[in-house]
């Protein structure tokens, strides 16, 4: 900003209205009007001051806001706010991290589950397990993933995901340990 | 809220203890070892762990595992896999932390947790609060845990200790002397055999006749870390929980046992190297340097042979302190001696970044390394630990620490899965196979 248009701001903050062309005169130590009106001109071309219609000077911006500086366009970065609502892998794949465990898939006994030999199955320790569900039971104390079934009687069974394989109807030592809640491969 | 409960729970200290931690995180990752003895410490040589169906053959922690294989030749010795048991432990806390967030973590397998002023929050009394926690734990863990609850550490200790496994003993201050009556001085958290043999010499047994001590016998009789038992045992909080964590160490100590044991000075020297660099790894995690090293060797006669150098500045690079010890390391070691240790000692720790520089400016060179090892630590973050190493360090870590069945590693480690590596694993423990 020059000299000149400064001076008009200045002017402008401490009184809340733009100056006349007399008080111009004194503000620019100039001694003619004339020499006022050519530079209200001049500053009138570049855009810094407007006249109204009655000829009176008005701020260069007729609304009366002012241009506080210009803003590069683009896309703003990415703000923390935006970004609260994602979660990550961990938080997606083990939601109750404090009961979620990982084992090997070996064999094909769940192959029709889409359960391949060398999987990595996630599965949780909960308090109760329903019918339908993948479970992992130890039956004489080996670990076995099938699903959880449950006969007409009310007695639970365990059934595989492949015809080769027989139900097993567990007599003794049978206890749901886990359920399955997401397999995962890589490749 | 009644006037009992007020007298009996001041504060209500909960005190959780992992029944046979090591061993019991083996069972719940193998179900085919439930109702078996087992033990861990393998590549120690001597029992860490045993589970109680151990324990009830006569095994205890610290036995040489040669002689459980003769009381006990049916029992499941293993390696210890530390990494699945600090799993296991970080789980313990946060589920702890579920219902309080003033938790101190005590040890790998023992916490403390504040539950004071939480009946309304949860509309139960601290025994059902208790209860609930040890619910979860025991489910979500698959193993057992003992836990006291009562007015104070000391009080709840001795709860959790009354019965095991699977316990669960309360120590409401208005039944508290019944306990301690039937507590000797020795059972009690902080009093070791010669304090409580020296409360003997003052006619002494029992918790009890302590507790009942007046305050002016006390103070003149035990110094202050006693009297603090004593307040402790009466009810009166004079060990706050520690619920910040380790913010700082004083040193630092890395030993580690090799077997066979060996005479060879190259080998253990970079078995020595390989301590070194451990301990300035740790040293640069924490931001502390020291410039008062003892490293020492150990025969396989358990004799020990040592030395303390001080270093012109502190660091924690360890090309400045293997320069010094190997200066010194051919005074120590004898030829012809078989070792079987190694050990490494960071003294009188400070901050790193305030370190002084020293006159003749080997500081500046030192300041090259530094930066190297940050790189160095950013490849251990990004590939796993040990990813790179010095060469002096080389013969101790291709030939890992122990040959022969000592030598076994955890299943955790052999069979990965795609994707992991050698050195970084999914943290999340794995229950091993399934068909």
């Amino acid at each position: 900003m020059d000299e000149y248009a400064k001076k008009i701001h200045q002017f402008y903050e401490r009184h809340r209205r733009m100056p006349s062309f007399g008080e111009l005169m004194r503000l620019w130590s100039y001694r003619t009007k004339s020499a006022v009106d050519y530079r209200v001109n001049k500053l009138i071309r570049e855009g810094r001051i407007a006249k109204d219609k009655t000829g009176r000077l008005v701020p260069g911006n007729p609304e009366g806001t002012r241009v506080l500086g210009l803003i590069e366009a683009g896309f703003p970065s990415p703000a923390e706010e935006e970004l609260l609502d994602v979660m990550s892998f961990d938080e997606y794949l083990t939601p109750n991290k404090e009961s979620s465990y990982i084992l090997k898939v070996k064999g094909d006994s769940m192959i029709e589950a889409g359960i391949h030999s060398g999987d990595m199955v996630i599965v949780e320790r909960r308090a109760a397990y329903k019918p339908g569900q993948i479970v992992i039971a130890s039956v004489d104390n080996e670990y076995t993933m099938k699903y959880l079934r449950k006969d007409k009687k009310g007695a639970h069974y365990l059934e595989a995901a492949n015809k080769k394989y027989k139900s097993i109807y567990p007599r003794e030592s049978f206890r749901v340990e886990a359920v399955v809640i997401a397999v995962v491969r890589k490749y | 809220m009644s006037w009992g409960d007020q007298v009996s729970y001041p504060r209500a200290i909960l005190h959780i203890d992992g029944d046979a931690f090591f061993a019991a995180c083996e069972v719940a990752k193998n179900p085919s070892l439930r109702g078996k003895p087992v033990v861990t410490g393998k590549e120690r040589g001597i029992v860490s762990a045993a589970t109680y169906e151990a324990k009830r053959l006569g095994i205890k922690r610290g036995v040489a595992l040669s002689e459980v294989r003769k009381i006990c030749p049916e029992a499941i010795i293993l390696p210890s896999d530390y990494e699945t048991y600090s799993l296991f432990s970080n789980r313990m806390y946060a589920i702890v932390r579920r219902y309080t967030s003033a938790v101190e973590e005590y040890s790998i397998d023992e916490c403390f947790a504040d539950l004071t002023g939480l009946r309304r929050t949860f509309r139960m009394s601290y025994a059902e609060i208790a209860q609930a926690i040890k619910r979860d734990l025991q489910r979500e863990l698959g193993m057992t845990f003992s836990m006291g609850l009562s007015a104070t550490k000391v009080l709840a200790k001795l709860g959790s200790k009354w019965e095991k496994p699977d316990g669960f003993t309360c120590i409401p201050l208005r039944d508290k002397e019944q306990f301690l009556a039937e507590t000797p001085c020795i059972k009690v958290w902080g009093i070791g055999g010669n304090t409580a043999a020296y409360l003997e010499k003052h006619g002494i047994q029992t918790a009890l006749q302590f507790a009942n001590k007046n305050e002016a016998w006390v103070r003149r009789t035990v110094s202050k870390p006693y009297f603090e038992l004593w307040q402790e045992l009466n009810g009166e909080v004079a060990l706050e929980l520690d619920t910040k964590g380790r913010e700082s160490y004083q040193s630092i100590s890395k030993t580690k046992t090799f077997t066979p044991p060996s005479a060879d000075g190259q080998f253990v020297f970079s078995q020595l190297s390989k301590n070194i660099e451990n301990a300035c790894i740790k040293a640069r995690r924490w931001n502390l340097a020291s410039g008062d090293i003892y490293f020492f060797l150990k025969t396989q006669d358990f004799r020990y042979r040592g030395m303390e150098l001080r270093l012109s500045h502190p660091t924690n690079v360890p090309q400045d302190i293997l320069r010094v010890v190997r200066e010194h390391f051919p005074r120590i070691f004898r030829p012809g001696i078989l070792y079987r240790a190694t050990g490494v000692t960071l003294a009188k720790l400070r901050d790193a970044g305030s370190a002084q520089l020293d006159l003749f400016g080997s500081v500046l060179k030192t300041e090259g390394w530094k930066k190297v090892f940050e790189s160095v630590d950013g490849l251990s973050r990004k590939y796993g630990k040990h990813a790179v190493f010095l060469g002096s360090s080389f013969t101790a870590m291709q030939f890992g620490t122990h040959l022969g069945e000592r030598g076994d590693v955890p299943d955790r480690t052999r069979d990965p899965f795609r994707g992991e590596t050698r050195r970084k694993r999914l943290a999340i423990p794995t229950l091993g196979s399934v068909s």
